[in-house]
């Protein structure tokens, strides 16, 4: 058994992936985890959605290898509607997706870091339609500080 | 299964408001006109409003004598929306820039407005998005912009240099000029100095080497970067251990705007803490130029003098807040600056050289400094596990809010913070992007009070002085109507008598006051504009108020029309 395992089991267990179970809504960023793909334009797609009744982005995190620019495809399949605020710089974008329904979001992300984007009608932000883009790679090295390697973590 | 219904693509969520998209057209803001910015009182071109860091309004408008019919002649409100960094600590501390009836000023979370400063009508919006995880030591704030050759200049919490096209907010250039890795962030006010924009570090609660940063104002090409820490060899290197590598951690960040003396060329930048901020034991000697006010040419961006008031810091007394600068009767070029470690300090701005050194607090048990700039240390957490009390606290006799000099009365209004606090010295190893203090520290939560303290810098005495309850935690103002402006932790805005200190007005603002009020006039109109939002690092300056109400509202102030 993974440790990947072993954590969906004990947030299973402890009634925490889902709606209405142990608490109200879903935990949040118990959802599973996707990556970005970058394309030969050098833009980075991925697609989420929305199943049933869950409440949850589908990835809920999404990892992309560094900052930059950013083609999210957005689903809606649930049988209700919702919407996204998602981070961008220059200004969030919005998106309003009416069941079964699908869209884009362009966006520009500086990395590394971590944002969220959610749902923001109703409190779908706090029953689970709150997901992560999550962005890795290092600083140029014209912006890091003239030091010696130091230890991490 | 139908297809899906087309949800199109994402807009900005701007489109879905009344801003505007512009702003009109002003004159162009350049290095000659922010010179000679005292000329211009209407408009409040540049941070501290000049190059001089006096916050010195000549507006006249509003006098001791009617300023008791102050109202509120508009709010805007910063409201934030979704998760983000450091989303329990925003504060607005702000200080609003204003350039012919436009204003510009920056909020929490990497937002920045234009607004008609006549209506409060938003004219145009932009927000830098900062990663939620990005490290902060002292919370979401951004302490302003800089306007000039055209644009508008913001300093992210991801440690991006931004230019903005002042007109609609559109992006022009953006520059990484920090780590977020090694904890290094963004807060500081951006200074325009001939075709250049200056920033610098924040992060030396990460143990970040610090920096000052100057970049071509039209490019965004880097022109020079100045380190606070010398490396092995370098002048002042002698002042950190030969073998090792606390120097690399070495702190003495730049996170406060500078001062500058445009006929010398010299920026006077104040330095922050050492790293780690309370555990000396890994860094012995005096730390060079942490704890400093340091000279720095503005076209090299090489160290020409410095002064430093806590050698070996063991208490966190950063002296990154203001060096203002006035010149003597007899026409001697001085600089004024209040430190963290409750003394007052006059130096020669020309070479550094101490003038007068007096305590300006009440309680100081740290140490003592004598009348020529001797230092003692007397309490520090120097044994493992040990707690000791100090006065003033980490957050020090004055934090970063800003002083301000009236020609008029030759005094300079200090803000003061009588808090105290208890570290108890916990030795940890460096790990990158990890805090990195080598204590526990408890600020006090009672026997705390504060007031606005009018000193006369030729001579060190104390003319006056207003009392608070609570210490003072915002910027003060003063204006040729005889005034000085002060907002309080619990959210009023204050005019005294510049003076005598009388308290002559008051207005409750909803949220404690952590800002840079400014003023300026549109069509024979005074306006007093005040940030306010109780936020930032509390726990830090006055956790017997971490429970007081946040908020994020611009207000505006004028006389009935």
């Amino acid at each position: 058994m993974t440790a990947t395992d072993n954590r969906s089991e004990e947030l299973h267990a402890a009634g925490l992936d889902g709606q209405n179970r142990t608490a109200l809504g879903r935990l949040l960023g118990t959802g599973s985890v996707g990556y970005g793909e970058k394309g030969s334009d050098g833009i980075m797609r991925a697609t989420v959605r929305i199943p049933e009744d869950e409440l949850i982005w589908e990835p809920s995190i999404l990892v992309f290898p560094e900052g930059g620019e950013v083609e999210l495809t957005l689903i809606n399949d649930d049988k209700n509607t919702h919407c996204a605020v998602l981070p961008n710089n220059g200004d969030p974008k919005i998106i309003w997706l009416v069941n079964h329904s699908k869209g884009t979001a362009r966006l520009s992300l500086g990395g590394p870091g971590t944002y969220y984007y959610g749902s923001t009608t109703g409190n779908d932000e706090g029953r689970g339609l709150t997901a992560a883009l999550v962005f890795g790679g290092e600083v140029p090295d014209s912006a890091k500080i003239d030091r010696p390697p130091q230890p991490r973590p | 299964m139908t297809d899906y219904v087309d949800a199109g693509e994402a807009v900005s969520h701007k489109t879905l408001s009344a801003t505007k998209g512009n702003a009109p057209a002003t004159g162009d803001v350049n290095y000659e006109r922010i010179k000679g910015a005292t000329s211009e009182p209407q408009n409040w071109l540049t941070y501290y409003g000049t190059y001089d860091g006096q916050r010195y309004s000549g507006l006249d408008q509003i006098t001791k004598d009617n300023v008791k019919k102050l109202t509120p002649a508009w709010v805007f409100q910063a409201g934030m929306a979704g998760l983000t960094s450091g989303a329990s600590t925003y504060s607005f501390e702000a200080s609003p820039l204003v350039v012919e009836g436009v204003m510009y000023v920056s909020g929490p979370e990497g937002k920045l407005w234009a607004i008609d400063a006549v209506t409060g009508d938003e004219l145009w919006r932009y927000k830098h998005a900062s990663p939620y995880d990005v490290s902060l030591c002292c919370g979401n704030v951004n302490r302003g912009v800089a306007v000039g050759h055209g644009k508008v200049y913001l300093y992210t919490l991801n440690a991006h240099i931004i230019a903005l096209d002042a007109q609609t907010g559109d992006l022009v250039w953006d520059v990484t000029n920090g780590d977020v890795r090694a904890g290094e962030s963004g807060t500081v006010a951006p200074l325009i100095v001939k075709d250049m924009v200056i920033v610098g570090s924040s992060g030396g609660e990460f143990g970040l080497r610090g920096h000052l940063d100057a970049f071509d104002a039209q490019s965004g090409e880097r022109r020079w970067r100045c380190y606070t820490i010398p490396k092995p060899g370098e002048p002042g290197s002698e002042t950190w251990p030969d073998d090792g590598e606390a120097w690399q951690r070495g702190g003495a960040n730049c996170w406060v705007t500078p001062s500058y003396d445009p006929e010398l060329e010299l920026l006077y930048q104040g330095t922050g803490n050492p790293a780690p901020d309370f555990d000396g034991g890994v860094r012995e000697g005096d730390n060079l130029y942490t704890d400093s006010t340091i000279a720095v040419d503005v076209n090299t961006g090489q160290i020409r003098w410095h002064y430093q008031f806590t050698p070996h810091d063991l208490w966190d007394y950063d002296s990154t807040m203001e060096n203002v600068l006035f010149d003597a009767p007899d026409g001697r070029k001085l600089l004024a600056h209040a430190d963290k470690n409750g003394y007052f300090f006059v130096l020669d701005r020309t070479n550094g050289e101490l003038v007068r050194v007096f305590p300006f607090v009440d309680r100081i048990t740290w140490g003592e400094i004598t009348p020529d700039g001797k230092v003692t240390p007397k309490v520090y957490p120097d044994e493992e596990g040990v707690p000791v009390h100090f006065w003033p606290g980490p957050a020090g006799g004055k934090e970063w809010t800003h002083m301000c000099y009236s020609p008029q009365t030759g005094l300079i209004y200090v803000p003061v913070q009588e808090v105290g606090a208890t570290a108890t010295r916990r030795r940890r190893e460096f790990k990158e992007s990890i805090p990195y203090w080598g204590a526990g520290v408890a600020v006090d939560l009672d026997d705390h009070y504060g007031f606005v303290a009018a000193i006369d810098p030729l001579t060190g005495e104390e003319k006056w002085r207003w009392n608070n309850e609570y210490p003072m935690c915002a910027s003060t103002l003063a204006t040729a109507g005889g005034l000085v402006f002060q907002g309080t932790p619990t959210g009023e805005l204050v005019a005294l008598d510049a003076s005598t200190g009388e308290q002559l007005w008051s207005f409750q603002c909803g949220s404690g006051h952590h800002s840079s009020p400014s003023t300026y006039s549109v069509n024979g109109r005074q306006y007093l504009a005040v940030p306010t939002g109780w936020g930032g690092w509390i726990e830090g300056f006055l956790p017997g108020l971490l429970g007081a109400a946040a908020g994020d509202a611009l207000f505006v102030f004028a006389l009935p029309e």
